[in-house]
């Protein structure tokens, strides 16, 4: 390839990097963390299981949500469980607003007796993954993110082809610092390629849906797309409220159509549509196991629970073939334990790569045109978000507990989220006020420290034996990996600093290239 | 600037470039709708890469207008607007 081709490639997956990087470090390190979704849930409220009414189930369940809010049943999924979930769709002055309650919310009257609140740990931890915790526009704001993320990787793959080999054993304690930060750079995204471009693809699937519909509807296919589209993506149409309401067959009939029409499903969830309606939908939905387009649906009349179709592996249509994949590559859930801590481990690599390539960025700038504003700037604010975001997650799970167990129970989701902003903006004029250097040596040993703390504050407060659940273990678990990991980064660039001078852009001025520190000959 | 050019104006001609792919093709697009998507998210960030290999923005913008006018000029050549 010639030279100023390969430049051409360089910049542009370093520009694409810089502008998506401290997004998709967001969205990495609350993913990794998000791979523990249903654990998390366990951990952050074990009393609600704990006080599950030992005869709820989810018929009633049902019909209590259903008597309280009547509307409800119009959409509504039901999550089995040792603590049932409703989750239901109310249309409030225009906008769509989800509810969640739990059968444990009621008593064998229906009355409800938990009190409002509660903890919303994995729904913000989802949130900040998916949407950066923005409302409305986040989520398709990822998906532009993940579209210039296929970019830079489709680059990334051209700049390192023709090396693959050489970069495996390219990571040495020698030479310059930089060197050093695109070696790891390299040997990161070089092993974790495969799962990247897995990433990215799904998640601009997932993210930019709408906007690819609204253009590929309005510019090639026009009105006839939206039914094709519904045709192609669901597994059975949205169906219309007659206004006859109609007697249900009941959640036990719909277990059992499902159980009779695909034997190995295990139901994941219930989803109802125009429930008590004549043309109410229940689609049973769920996984078989041991494949990788595992979610699989039994769709079925919600008055007489008669068979409508079933989707499901070597049961489905093209399109449905080759959406089930999209959602169970992203999530990881297709095998078992070892492919979630599998991605666990991925992406916090990915969290790495962010780092050291917007770090490279910052230095490259520098050595190439001197002193740089942006660039200092650029270090700085990479330093405060990467480790804002970090510390503050750890202390919305450390104030999560205390919360939980104090007077002010239904203040726990919003203390959770305040802390969080708080940490962040405390690093982010933390980042901006001491040297890099600085707080690079002081962050990691916080950041460590608190995700320490909080599986001890969970433990003091709910008793150490609850260490050995196995939702609790996979989360505190999670929790220490993410100090260890940053205990090893941590250490890693104290041993460095110990061979080689730092860059001059990370003592707090950015002085022009040195003979001490040299410009990198080979920028790739 | 380029890859912002690749990135705005790479989105409709991606989706009428793999509009153009499922007129040509004599398998009804409504039956590999779902690979048609995937494959209008890649085409997107293909051109991304190919606008940001443009020697100077004004040339990945002049490219990529030119190439989405054709693209349409070519679309309405097709049934697929409004077809059955």
């Amino acid at each position: 390839m010639r030279a100023e081709t390969l430049k051409r490639h360089i910049d542009l997956h370093a520009w694409v990097g810089i502008l998506t990087g401290l997004a998709l470090f967001v969205a990495f390190f609350a993913g990794a963390l998000n791979m523990f979704h249903h654990e998390l849930h366990h951990w952050q409220e074990p009393a609600a299981t704990e006080t599950a009414a030992p005869d709820a189930n989810m018929q009633a369940l049902l019909d209590t949500v259903v008597a309280n809010n009547p509307n409800a049943g119009n959409w509504m999924f039901l999550i089995p469980g040792d603590d049932p979930s409703a989750i239901w769709q109310e249309t409030v002055d225009g906008e769509s607003v989800w509810h969640t309650e739990h059968a444990s919310d009621f008593n064998d009257a229906g009355e409800k007796v938990a009190p409002a609140g509660g903890s919303g740990l994995s729904e913000f931890v989802n949130e900040l993954h998916f949407e950066l915790a923005i409302p409305k526009v986040g989520l398709y704001f990822m998906g532009v993110v993940s579209v210039l993320y296929g970019a830079a990787l489709i680059g990334g793959l051209v700049i390192h082809w023709s090396r693959l080999k050489k970069e495996f054993f390219a990571l040495k304690h020698q030479g310059n610092l930089r060197r050093y930060w695109k070696n790891l750079h390299n040997l990161v995204g070089v092993i974790s390629y495969p799962f990247h471009v897995i990433f990215a693809w799904t998640g601009a699937a997932m993210g930019c849906l709408a906007i690819v519909t609204l253009v590929m509807g309005g510019l090639v296919f026009g009105p006839q797309f939206q039914p094709a589209f519904t045709e192609a993506s669901e597994a059975w149409p949205t169906p219309e409220a007659s206004g006859n309401p109609a007697a249900m067959a009941g959640v036990d009939d719909y277990l059992a159509g499902a159980r009779q029409a695909m034997p190995e499903l295990d139901v994941g969830w219930i989803e109802l549509q125009q429930y008590g309606d004549e043309n109410a939908v229940v689609d049973v939905g769920g996984s078989v196991h041991g494949k990788v387009a595992h979610y699989s649906h039994v769709v079925m009349r919600g008055d007489n629970a008669e068979l409508l179709t079933v989707s499901g592996p070597g049961q489905r249509s093209f399109n449905h073939f080759l959406m089930a994949p999209v959602y169970s590559l992203h999530f990881g859930d297709y095998g078992g334990l070892f492919v979630r801590l599998m991605y666990f481990a991925l992406a916090l690599l990915g969290c790495l790569l962010f780092f050291s390539g917007n770090i490279m960025w910052c230095e490259r700038r520098t050595d190439r045109q001197g002193p740089s504003r942006s660039a200092a700037f650029m270090l700085r604010l990479t330093l405060g978000v990467t480790f804002g975001v970090m510390a503050g997650l750890a202390m919305a799970f450390i104030v999560s507990k205390p919360m939980l167990y104090s007077p002010w129970q239904a203040w726990t989701a919003p203390a959770e989220k305040i802390a969080f902003l708080v940490t962040l903006l405390i690093a982010l004029a933390a980042a901006f006020r001491a040297a890099p250097l600085t707080t690079a040596g002081l962050w990691p040993k916080v950041c460590a420290g608190l995700y320490l703390l909080a599986p001890l504050v969970q433990g003091a407060l709910e008793g150490f034996h609850t260490w050995l659940e196995p939702d609790f273990l996979l989360v505190n678990g999670s929790l220490l990996a993410v100090a260890a990991s940053l205990i090893l980064v941590d250490r890693l660039r104290r041993r460095r600093l110990r061979r080689a001078a730092p860059h001059p852009l990370w003592v707090g001025a950015a002085h022009p290239v040195t003979a001490a520190n040299p410009v990198d000959p080979d920028p790739a | 600037m380029r890859g912002l050019l690749g990135a705005v104006l790479g989105l409709p001609l991606a989706m009428m470039l793999c509009g153009l792919l499922a007129a040509a093709l004599p398998v009804n697009w409504r039956d590999w709708l779902v690979l048609l998507m995937l494959l209008s998210l890649l085409v997107w960030a293909v051109l991304i890469v190919l606008a940001g290999m443009a020697r100077t923005p004004w040339r990945a913008g002049i490219g990529l207008v030119a190439a989405n006018g054709v693209a349409w000029l070519l679309l309405q050549t097709t049934s697929l607007y409004g077809g059955a």
